[in-house]
């Protein structure tokens, strides 16, 4: 039976029922209520991102959810390789989407508790992040700087050992 | 960060409305359904709550670690965590108000239910608190801190200790007390819905959390709550039960009732108790059905044995075994038994062959009239069993409880030790070896005599091999082996001489089966004897060829020998002189010849007394025209060809002709005279020297071929006791041997320490007798190997 989801601005989304359990907010509710033909609304979620993480959901629906205790093995694991992202998801997360869209993205994810979905945001991330000084980086994310220059020279100091050599 | 509408991110009391009253409903009616917007109100509702802690983040709230949220982002989800488990208190306080009204099955009936609705109630809202699980609560736990779990385990532990258990007024012990009476009715026979038990086993088991790591299930609950009171009842009950059962009844019925009690609570595990619990429960049980009431089970065994009572041994050996200690008294018990049983058994033999004919006495003799019995007044002594009864006897006990030991003591070591013991001491020690122990190893060999020799009843090869394999389980028990083995040599020789073997494969099968059980050099000597009949065969085939090619091949007779190593046969040379007929005189000689000249520095004995010979009768013929055909002795066809001369000689004058003394001629001519080949003058005084013997012209049978080499009786009862003696030299020699051997190594000894040591070395060949040793001490006194020492008369010294 397929699952209907409803966005915040109304548009209606239906997908298969795996799909949609790739969200365990999802599972969740569709294991406690029951499949019915009501449409379930995301206040939390607009349409175009629905959309977006739709589409991760189906490329994804296939494959094996990891286990929970298995789930920190495959994180500790790429944390360490935070360059090792799939091709498809590196594409996926790159295509045609501002930074404003990729925070959605990541917040959905929390909200809808997509674990796969949250991890390969913040790597994206943090890729972006990396090798970047803090002023390019406060330019890319359009970040004020509130530290006074006194404050930004003690914390400069503080972190000195984990500087390049 | 985008909220949107009525959900829009508020503060905590508006919040808490908002969640109150979804969760309600949850709670209380959920049967009424949920729909998608509820579940995702509440839980959007909640997400909201906790990602606002940049509007709200240090104004409203008091985290309850204040401190825990120093490092890194504040999280929000304290209060709607406090809120939640205050709720679930007023919630459960409401229940318990209910529960107090409730007695026994309603009771529980009413506690299974609210269980199950609560469990599956708090599984939903846990699942709308996913956000606080995922974030608020992973990062207290993570952080160590104690008394936070996750949603669904704070719901279990609010039951636990706010409705189950903890403060006064908790419903748990009402709850225990009912399933105890439940469980009471069930044992009294009555059907009770055993699903409520499972219930509340459940339930039990469920509330046990390990207050370290909530994911992990402990048992602590089940164990304190609902095992130990439920064992202690069940002890309490079972005993009363048992203790009246046990006066009003007997011990069978007794071990049947137990039994099936047992078999019940075994089944009581399965049906609804925690698996955990089936060891300490059957241990209880087995202490109050069982190990309590030992003493009185162990007195029925004597009974059970004596009526063969199979079924109710093999239920006494299934209850006792669960106590193993108490199988003690029953394994010596059983031991008891089985040797009273052996020694009864052959009680009966001895006497039946006591009062009855000699019936089937000995089995040797097939063709030829059987000797007469004894004279009436003298009774047979209980030493003059048949083999075959006897041993039949031995293994028919053995078999018997064998048999009992493997089904229904299911072959439990203690128990084959027992019957190995009982057994050795039947076997060794009883009515018909009172006279001397060696008498069970020399009927035991004489029955494998008559199973290996031609003429033996049983003829098909594998029955004889089962038979064989049976002696085999009663030789182990031998202590005498060296009596077997003396016996079986000799019987085995004479076989071998007379070709009296009915199947060589068995033979050897025979010899294998010792050797496994005694070692090569136990049968090496048996062995070698059927090396040498093989070789025998080539030379007699050379001899033949070698003669064949001589010019006076016609005139000698046909000739057969044995020549066998005087070491490995247990043959004794002839007693008497004996003239070798000039008929067979050149023959001998050349096979003297022949010998020495193919073993130069051999000497050949011959045993004529072994000998056999077939003699053609032309002087009488059947009613066919068949000459008759005498199968005799070497002796009587010595006294046989003496008739070619003349008719009729004195016994005198054969004596004088065939050189052999009395006796054997005598015994030479008792089967000549039985077979009527010859007749005497005077019938009344046979034996007198002047005597006359006449060969019979007149001689008549409807078989063409006679035997007339019967041994006369007292023969073969010298033979047996010759060998016993010849046994009782050669253990003498042998516990010498050992005397000097101890003697040697140790120098000085005391009496009492030296006999002991003796029977300690020799054990495993026999077991010699004190008296025994004793003599052969005083030989060696005598021979001066050891003396006795001048101060203490008791010491004796070696001599070197």
């Amino acid at each position: 039976m397929p699952v209907i989801l409803q966005a915040s601005d109304g548009q209606q989304f239906t997908i298969s029922k795996p799909v949609a359990e790739r969200s365990m907010l999802l599972k969740n509710m569709l294991d406690d209520v029951g499949e019915n033909e009501q449409a379930i609304p995301l206040p939390n979620v607009s349409g175009p991102i629905l959309a977006a993480v739709i589409e991760y959901c189906e490329h994804h629906k296939d494959e094996a959810m990891p286990a929970a205790d298995e789930d920190d093995k495959v994180f500790e694991a790429s944390k360490k390789k935070p360059d090792d992202i799939d091709q498809w998801d590196a594409d996926f997360m790159k295509q045609g989407k501002g930074n404003e869209e990729l925070f959605e993205i990541i917040l959905a994810a929390n909200y809808l508790d997509i674990k796969p979905l949250l991890d390969l945001g913040c790597k994206t991330v943090a890729n972006m992040i990396k090798g970047k000084t803090p002023e390019q980086i406060r330019e890319m994310f359009n970040i004020e700087n509130d530290f006074t220059p006194d404050e930004e020279e003690q914390i400069r100091r503080e972190n000195e050992w984990a500087a390049d050599a | 960060m985008a909220n949107y509408g009525a959900l829009a991110a508020s503060d905590l009391p508006t919040t808490w409305a908002q969640l109150e009253t979804g969760i309600d409903p949850i709670m209380n009616k959920l049967s009424e359904g949920l729909s998608y917007k509820r579940w995702m109100d509440l839980y959007t509702l909640i997400y909201n709550y906790c990602t606002s802690s940049r509007m709200y983040g240090n104004q409203n709230d008091e985290p309850i670690n204040s401190h825990s949220s120093t490092r890194g982002a504040n999280l929000m989800g304290a209060d709607l965590y406090q809120n939640l488990k205050k709720y679930l208190k007023e919630h459960l306080d409401t229940l318990k108000a209910n529960a107090d009204a409730q007695m026994d099955e309603d009771l529980l009936l009413f506690y299974t239910k609210e269980w199950k609705r609560y469990t599956t109630a708090t599984a939903y809202v846990n699942h709308v608190f996913a956000y606080l699980n995922r974030h608020w609560v992973k990062r207290e736990i993570d952080e160590g801190h104690k008394n936070i779990y996750d949603v669904y385990t704070l719901t279990l532990v609010t039951w636990r200790d706010h409705f189950f258990g903890g403060g006064p007024g908790t419903i748990q012990p009402k709850i225990m007390d009912a399933v105890l009476k439940l469980i009471e009715k069930q044992r009294n026979g009555e059907t009770i819905d055993s699903t409520i038990v499972n219930a509340i086993v459940d339930s039990f088991v469920s509330l046990g959390l390990d207050e370290n790591d909530s994911t992990k299930p402990t048992l602590d609950v089940y164990k304190q709550y609902f095992e130990t009171p439920f064992i202690a009842k069940t002890e309490a009950y079972y005993k009363m039960e048992s203790e009246r059962f046990i006066s009003e009844n007997t011990i069978v019925d007794y071990m049947k009732k137990a039994e099936m009690r047992l078999a019940e609570e075994d089944n009581r595990v399965q049906m609804y108790l925690h698996s955990s619990s089936q060891k300490p429960l059957l241990l209880s049980c087995e202490t109050v059905l069982i190990k309590n009431h030992t003493g009185p089970i162990q007195e029925e065994f004597q009974n059970l044995l004596d009526q063969d009572k199979m079924e109710d041994l093999s239920r006494m050996y299934g209850l006792l075994s669960r106590v193993p200690e108490s199988l003690e008294k029953l394994r010596h018990t059983f031991e008891v038994h089985v040797r009273k049983q052996g020694l009864s058994a052959v009680e009966k033999v001895a006497e039946s062959a006591q009062a009855g004919p000699a019936e089937a006495g000995e089995e040797d003799e097939e063709e030829e009239p059987k000797p007469k019995a004894p004279a009436a007044g003298a009774p047979r002594k209980p030493g003059d069993v048949d083999s075959k009864t006897y041993v039949d006897a031995l293994l028919s006990v053995h078999a018997k409880y064998s048999d009992l030991v493997k089904t229904a003591f299911r072959g439990e070591t203690g128990f084959e030790g027992s019957l190995d013991r009982a057994c050795r001491e039947f076997v060794n020690r009883n009515v018909v070896c009172e006279k001397s122990s060696s008498k069970s190893p020399e009927l035991l060999a004489k029955h494998c005599d008559s199973l290996l020799k031609k003429g033996s009843k049983i003829t098909d090869e594998h029955e004889v091999e089962e038979v064989l394999n049976s002696v085999m389980t009663l030789f182990k028990y031998v202590e005498d082996k060296d009596v077997f083995q003396k016996f079986y040599q000799k019987q085995l020789a004479r076989r071998l001489v007379n070709a009296q073997s009915a199947n060589g494969d068995t033979e050897e099968s025979m010899i294998n089966k010792l050797k496994d059980a005694c070692g090569f050099e136990f049968t090496s000597k048996l062995q070698r004897m059927f090396q040498d009949v093989a070789l025998s065969k080539d030379l007699n085939d050379q001899f033949k060829e070698q003669t064949s090619r001589t010019q006076d091949k016609v005139d000698g007779p046909d000739f057969q020998i044995l020549v066998g190593g005087t070491g490995q046969w247990p043959l004794n040379a002839p007693s008497t002189a004996f003239n070798i007929p000039d008929d067979l005189l050149k023959t001998y000689e050349r096979f003297q010849n022949f010998y020495q000249h193919k073993f130069s520095g051999r000497k050949l004995n011959w045993l004529f007394h072994l000998g056999r010979a077939e003699i053609k009768a032309n002087y009488v013929k059947t009613a066919g025209k068949t000459p008759f055909t005498f199968l005799t002795s070497t002796y009587q066809m010595g006294v046989l060809l003496q008739f070619n001369t003349a008719t009729s000689y004195t016994f005198t004058e054969l004596a004088t002709n065939t050189s052999l003394d009395t006796p054997t001629l005598k015994s030479a001519l008792y089967g000549l005279l039985k077979s009527k080949t010859v007749t005497v003058d005077n019938p009344s005084k046979v034996w007198e020297p002047e005597n006359r013997w006449e060969l019979n012209l007149a001689f008549k049978s409807k078989k063409t071929r006679i035997k007339v080499d019967v041994p006369m009786r007292a023969e073969q009862k010298a033979e047996s006791e010759e060998t016993h003696k010849g046994i009782e030299e050669d253990r003498s020699m042998v516990i010498q041997a050992a005397i000097v051997r101890i003697m040697k190594t140790r120098k000085m000894m005391q009496n009492q320490v030296l006999v002991t040591e003796t029977i300690e070395q020799l054990k495993t060949r026999f077991k010699p007798t004190v008296s025994a040793i004793k003599k052969c001490i005083d030989m060696l006194l005598e021979k001066e190997y050891i003396e006795r020492m001048e101060k203490d008369r008791e010491m004796f010294a070696y001599v070197a």
